[in-house]
């Protein structure tokens, strides 16, 4: 077994993903031996921790990122590692549920954004936020994941938005720093593990 | 009648939840106007029990019940018919037996009074329907004469829009405090 080889099967198996899995790009990566998978492992491996944040909150913040990209075995840990982590069925449910309506949200606020015009901030969005009203994971850290997935999906001004909102709420630069950073490294190994 | 802004009155009236014997009545009272659950409270009303328009329209707010629960809001039927009108109403017509939603008496006519529906010669409801917020606040009133009836997918319309405050951050707009982009 090449190296190579040896480091898809170490990352397969911190996924919980059989280790004779592969997808087109890892079979690339796999076949140049490239030293990108070092990489890899060790920046997805540095997603789970954080000075800054619990290691439910990292599970949580994986969990969205890997909803948002459509990831089913990254959704599958993340599930895992998050509920191991401490999060009860509300908490990963409240995941699900935030990733989606941010998606909805940056999409339309995007659009919004983009277009500039005061005639499409005047019709009512008609989009219903009731989840955001009382967040069972915290209004914090609600925006935090909000944040994330804004960072994600592309949305600028919503990024900004989030991020204003969470330094008004007493949130640290790290803190929000971090969340971003999984969230970045968590659609980094998606682009290989599907 | 009471309007936008106002608190909705208090009160404690027996309602009918059932014809099934021994459960048929139950008391609602103006506590669980305000909640933390972010329930939201729709009390319709009309004059009287056995009569035509009625039961077309209770009927139309039956089958869209799961439309109300879907939006969080508690969905009451009123008028100032006794609770023992209101029950054999409930067995007599085939629309109105598996209603899911209390049927208020007022048998006091005292909540219609409060809320200034109650027309002057019969003293029987208007075709009155308020919305009141999770903090007790009336939120929209409309009221029909007598004989008009309701457009039920109208009431969802206001709630859909008095609910749906765009509540994300996202909904940031040009001129709005201190966002340096």
């Amino acid at each position: 077994m090449n190296e190579s080889t040896e480091i898809i099967s170490e990352i397969l198996t911190a996924i919980g993903v059989d280790t004779a899995y592969r997808t087109e790009s890892l079979t690339l990566l796999e076949e140049g031996e490239s030293r990108y998978l070092r990489d890899l492992k060790l920046n997805f491996n540095s997603t789970l921790t954080s000075e800054h944040l619990s290691n439910k909150e990292c599970g949580l913040l994986g969990l969205s990122t890997a909803i948002n990209n459509n990831n089913k075995p990254l959704t599958q840990f993340f599930t895992r590692y998050a509920e191991e982590q401490g999060a009860n069925a509300a908490d990963v449910a409240e995941a699900a549920g935030c990733t989606s309506l941010l998606a909805a949200n940056n999409v339309f606020y995007r659009f919004r954004h983009f277009t500039q015009k005061e005639k499409y901030t005047q019709i009512p969005a008609r989009i219903r936020m009731s989840l955001m009203m009382k967040p069972v994971t915290g209004k914090e850290f609600f925006e935090l994941m909000s944040l994330a997935i804004s960072a994600v999906n592309g949305c600028e001004m919503c990024v900004n938005a989030h991020e204003d909102s969470l330094i008004k709420l007493a949130t640290t630069e790290e803190r929000i720093f971090d969340a971003v950073r999984i969230a970045s490294l968590v659609t980094a190994m998606g682009k290989v593990v599907f | 009648m009471l309007t936008i802004g106002q608190k909705f009155p208090s009160f404690s009236k027996t309602a009918v939840v059932s014809i099934e014997k021994g459960k048929e009545f139950e008391t609602l009272t103006s506590d669980y106007l305000v909640n933390d659950d972010n329930v939201w409270t729709v009390m319709f009303w009309w004059p009287k029990d056995f009569t035509f328009v009625c039961p077309t329209e209770i009927a139309e707010f039956n089958k869209n019940f799961t439309e109300f629960r879907d939006r969080d809001a508690r969905l009451i039927g009123a008028s100032t018919d006794s609770e023992f009108v209101h029950a054999a109403w409930r067995r007599d017509h085939d629309d109105l037996r598996d209603l899911k939603f209390p049927m208020l008496a007022d048998t006091s006519k005292s909540l219609a009074e409060d809320l200034g529906i109650l027309e002057p010669t019969e003293k029987i409801a208007y075709r009155a329907t308020f919305i009141v917020d999770p903090q007790g606040i009336i939120r929209w009133v409309s009221v029909n004469d007598l004989s008009v009836g309701r457009n039920v997918k109208e009431v969802l319309r206001v709630l859909d829009g008095l609910q749906t405050d765009e509540l994300c951050p996202c909904n940031w707009e040009k001129g709005q405090e201190t966002l340096t982009v």
